[in-house]
């Protein structure tokens, strides 16, 4: 009587009792040995199959994207910290002529602006009519203090570095 | 500094650290896709069932027993998957001609490997998807028959038949005489 296809199975994977009984059967009997042997063989098939590996990082899906501030570069941080620095002592330098400059500013009433657009409007169209343009000089607009020179240049000075500042930041975004 | 072990990057994930699970996919995602590779022998949908598979895994993370390890559990999962994905999508797709490369050999000896791993590969592809699930979980993750029956939950007299007429179909196969 030979061992079952399932007495060896079992016995090769560990699943039996009666390790010894078949133990026993298989050193006197040449044809279970060598289905013992065949299925080993099979085993050793199996274990024999190298991994394989991945074309893809599937991992990368799941970890954060890197923040863009921890990856700009130290020069770029010292732009953007200059551009704030220069932002704050612009503010500070444009403080008083604000101050100066808001006082003498003759702000002329609603009603007055009204006027002066109706006769502009009324100059145009007559100055249409006639096929010629008018030569009108504007008398009640407000006039500014002349010292804005050094105001200009701040602002100048801040824009020009906000603007280079941003675009090395969406630059760098955009890599 | 010792690297963090599994349970520490879990428990981490659990809290919401994105990066941590990052590192425990890195960790786990070749073996996982070998899992699926080796069942539905196609590398694209290996790659989609591995990715859904860690997808899962993070859903369920808060379930997850800590004192078990968690390779074979995610390893479980991915085999549960693809078997799902097999059943539900018929007929298959085309499979995989690739070969398997050991560069520790000789490129005769490459070629043979290569053969022969993709006669095995083929011959597992062969089988019912059954059949294939429960070989991927006696032979490559090591689960006991009883252990088998609970992980798919079928009789474990039916764990034992398909495990039986697997290898018997594969023996055939891979040892018919020429």
């Amino acid at each position: 009587m030979h061992l079952t296809d399932e007495q060896l199975n079992e016995y090769l994977d560990n699943e039996t009792a009666q390790r010894a009984e078949i133990e026993t059967h298989l050193d006197s009997c040449d044809e279970c040995a060598a289905r013992l042997s065949t299925l080993q063989a099979l085993f050793a098939d199996l274990d024999s199959l190298p991994e394989v590996e991945l074309s893809r990082d599937i991992a990368a899906r799941f970890s954060p994207r890197p923040s863009l501030t921890p990856s700009l570069p130290r020069w770029l941080t010292l732009t953007a910290s200059l551009q704030a620095a220069a932002a704050l002592v612009a503010l500070i330098v444009a403080i008083p002529f604000f101050s100066i400059m808001i006082p003498q500013i003759e702000t002329p009433s609603f009603t007055t602006w009204l006027f002066e657009i109706q006769s502009i409007w009324i100059s145009w169209l007559d100055a249409l009519s006639n096929y010629q343009l008018p030569n009108y000089q504007f008398t009640n607009l407000p006039t500014y203090p002349v010292e804005l020179s050094t105001l200009f240049i701040a602002l100048a000075i801040v824009s020009i570095f906000w603007i280079f500042g941003n675009g090395l930041l969406l630059r760098n975004q955009n890599r | 500094m010792n690297a963090p072990t599994d349970r520490d990057l879990i428990l981490r994930a659990r809290r919401g650290d994105p990066e941590a699970y990052g590192d425990l996919v890195s960790r786990h995602q070749t073996s996982v896709f070998n899992v699926c590779y080796r069942i539905l022998h196609n590398r694209a949908d290996a790659e989609d069932l591995a990715q859904e598979t860690f997808i899962r895994a993070l859903d369920r993370l808060h379930t997850f027993d800590l004192e078990r390890e968690f390779s074979p559990w995610i390893r479980r999962v991915a085999a549960n998957l693809c078997l799902n994905h097999i059943e539900a999508q018929k007929p298959s797709a085309p499979l995989d001609e690739e070969r398997d490369e050991d560069k520790t050999q000789s490129p005769g000896e490459q070629v043979e490997v290569k053969e022969r791993s993709e006669q095995i590969r083929s011959a597992l592809a062969s089988l019912p998807p059954q059949y294939r699930v429960v070989v991927e979980l006696r032979h490559y993750q090591e689960l006991s028959y009883d252990e088998i029956a609970s992980e798919l939950n079928i009789p474990l007299s039916d764990v034992k038949s398909h495990l039986f007429r697997a290898r018997k179909l594969l023996a055939e196969k891979l040892h018919a005489p020429d």
